[in-house]
């Protein structure tokens, strides 16, 4: 199946938020959607999406994402005075969306997330006041954008004031969950970013979109660059991710952000021809997860168990024989318990258990769905999405990815070095933190105060 | 727009030469079209030089010609244990899609059927100058293997290599704006259903 360039390109903005491009094809190239389990009641937190499923695959359980995502980025369109408006607005067009669709992929999982601007710019008092603090890097939770060793000089670090995540199996919920949202023209667009997740997608969505190096994408591939990422066991477990979870974050008097989290959203270019033409199955092997692993060629789901989590003494050692890093275990260094810990709710998260909630999804955005560029062809890529704790916390792992490691450990890397594995063939376009208030106070946090 | 004939010069083509023993197999060569007297000419005498048969491309991509020694031949080499290195380039700058490049390479290893050892320039470590296997294709009595991991002057490759007579053959292309992946598997195809063979007189 293949497109014209004007079928695989969004149309004009105005239409783009219900348009669906090239991804209008992942209905049809999936199989079906996946049966979903039943879920509970709504939970507090709104990064936390309920009813995935658990595939088993190559003996590793595997946690099955909803097929279509999508990501709007806005600034905020009201002003001060009209915020307490706008937040009643939003939060009526989000209840009926939850009245509409169950938040679990057969429905419709709705994370509004907020931008450090936001809170500057229109509640800077009660943000002075309410913002949660993170006790371990003695910073705020929620910190500027910031820029990694292996970002190239171009990496655009946005300043939005909101990010919207539609998550669901079905493209429909999607398309009229984001037109419900800017139907309240309480926002101004400034980008969407549209993807995919599931098994045996990237390499037939690559190709019907005649991306460079889509014959090389193995077949059943999760991810473009050919592994399976969202072993259950390399994801963490329901509400470890929550600010208070850890007790991470000071959330001050009121905990008002209490079962919130933080986001990371960027956009990652992949070069596919790059990492298939020039990396071996064993060498992906070693630069995705670590320097000689040994599994069966072709192999796409490594298991990722707490047993198998790397330490920095592990990985410094693999460097210096292998002169390169797995991305894997380079940042399981800083993903994962170091040792046991008992949580604020009496929980126990054992050593080796993982702390970040990825929502990431494959895109041929480039880099956007919209606004788009006229000269730019479809291409592989990223929209990395994930729920830390806190910004400094997500800025733990993204170094840990660049060689610098958690107990100090600079890894000397030079930009974009082959030893640094993904890194080789990642180009990040775009990035910025956001902090999701829980659902109670998702529509505009701290307007009402 | 500024064309330019590029003589690129891979210091590593000569050391990437020297292979490994190994047995023969007994493969017939293809229904040959026929190459062009200008290009049969060199191709004889590098079989003369080397007393094994060689390939001489009927079909190269425009303006690439497989002649030896015409200008886009960049590299003409022969190491002492008989393997050659035969490529030629093609390079326009430019912006955007107004620049881009094709280089193929023709190899042979005389004597030996095993896939070459190559050196990891960042480990040191030996490793096949061929690898990830992709399957297999007849173009006639030839059936040879797609490679896409490939090192030396083949690297970021597309390779077919195959058997015959004893000896191990590769041709490989540049994959290379304006050739995509898919692109140059294309071409290979078409360049290796064109090969001629011939034999030492």
């Amino acid at each position: 199946m293949k497109l014209t360039r004007r079928q695989a390109l969004a149309g004009a903005a105005a239409g783009a938020l219900g348009a669906s491009g090239v991804y209008e094809l992942v209905d049809r190239l999936a199989r079906s959607s996946p049966r979903r389990p039943a879920a509970g009641a709504l939970p507090p937190e709104q990064h936390i999406l309920d009813g995935l499923r658990v595939i088993t695959d190559n003996g590793v359980e595997v946690t099955v994402p909803p097929l279509h995502h999508q990501v709007v980025t806005a600034k905020v369109a009201a002003d001060g005075a009209d915020l307490r408006d706008a937040q009643r607005a939003l939060e009526n067009a989000l209840a009926r969306l939850e009245a509409k669709y169950t938040p679990t992929p057969a429905g419709l999982g709705v994370t509004v997330a907020w931008g450090l601007p936001y809170f500057e710019r229109f509640v800077p008092e009660q943000w002075r006041s309410h913002a949660p603090f993170d006790r371990r890097a003695q910073e705020p939770a929620l910190l500027p954008t910031r820029a990694f060793p292996s970002d190239p000089p171009e990496t655009t670090l946005e300043r939005n004031d909101v990010a919207i995540l539609l998550r669901s199996d079905s493209l429909a919920h999607v398309e009229d969950g984001a037109k419900t949202i800017d139907a309240l023209a309480v926002f101004h667009v400034t980008s969407i970013r549209k993807g995919f997740v599931g098994g045996g997608l990237p390499q037939k969505m690559a190709r019907a979109a005649s991306v460079p190096g889509a014959d090389l994408i193995p077949d059943g591939a999760e991810l473009f660059l050919g592994f399976t990422s969202t072993q259950s066991q390399g994801l963490g477990p329901r509400k470890i991710a929550n600010l208070e979870t850890l007790g991470y974050a000071d959330l001050g008097p009121a905990s008002y952000f209490r079962e919130g989290t933080h986001m990371h959203v960027s956009h990652i270019a992949e070069d596919l021809e790059a990492w298939y033409l020039n990396f071996d199955f064993q060498l992906r092997v070693d630069t995705a997860f670590r320097p000689h692993l040994r599994v069966p060629e072709g192999t796409q789901t490594v298991r990722q168990a707490p047993q198998d989590v790397a330490s920095p003494a592990s990985v410094e050692r693999d460097f210096h024989r292998a002169r390169t890093i797995g991305h894997s275990a380079a940042i399981q260094t800083s993903s994962r318990l170091q040792a046991d810990h008992l949580a604020e709710d009496g929980t126990l998260y054992r050593k080796g258990t993982a702390v970040p909630h990825r929502a990431d999804f494959n895109t041929l955005d480039n880099p956007f769905f919209w606004p788009v560029d006229p000269a730019a062809q479809p291409q592989a890529g990223v929209h990395f999405v994930v729920f830390n704790p806190t910004s400094d916390d997500f800025h733990r792992n993204r170094l840990a990815m660049d060689g610098v490691l958690p107990d100090g450990t600079r890894l000397p890397f030079q930009p974009r070095q082959r030893g640094q594995g993904f890194n080789d063939v990642l180009r990040t376009t775009h990035r910025q933190n956001f902090l999701v208030p829980p659902r109670r106070h998702r529509a505009f946090p701290l307007a009402e105060l | 727009m500024t064309r330019l004939w590029t003589a690129i010069a891979l210091a590593v083509a000569a050391a990437a030469l020297s292979g490994c023993g190994g047995r023969a197999s007994a493969a017939k060569p293809t229904a040959a079209p026929h190459c062009s007297s200008a290009a049969r000419a060199g191709w004889q005498r590098l079989a003369n030089r080397i007393q094994a048969p060689v390939y001489c491309p009927a079909w190269l991509p425009d303006p690439l010609t497989g002649v030896i020694g015409s200008r886009d031949n960049n590299i003409d080499a022969v190491s002492k244990d008989r393997s050659y290195l035969e490529s030629w380039v093609w390079q326009e700058t430019g912006a955007g899609a107004a620049g881009g490049e094709l280089h193929v390479n023709l190899r042979a290893y005389p004597g030996v059927t095993a896939v070459p050892r190559c050196r990891n320039a960042d480990t040191n470590q030996s490793i096949p100058c061929f690898a990830d296997a992709r399957g297999t294709k007849r173009f006639g009595s030839i059936v040879a293997t797609l490679y896409t991991v490939n090192q030396d002057a083949d690297q970021w490759h597309a390779a077919y290599g195959w058997r015959y007579r004893g000896s191990f053959y590769t041709l490989s292309e540049h994959v290379a704006p304006p050739l995509t992946y898919a692109k140059v598997v294309r071409y290979l195809d078409r360049e290796l259903r064109s090969l001629e063979l011939i034999n030492p007189s």
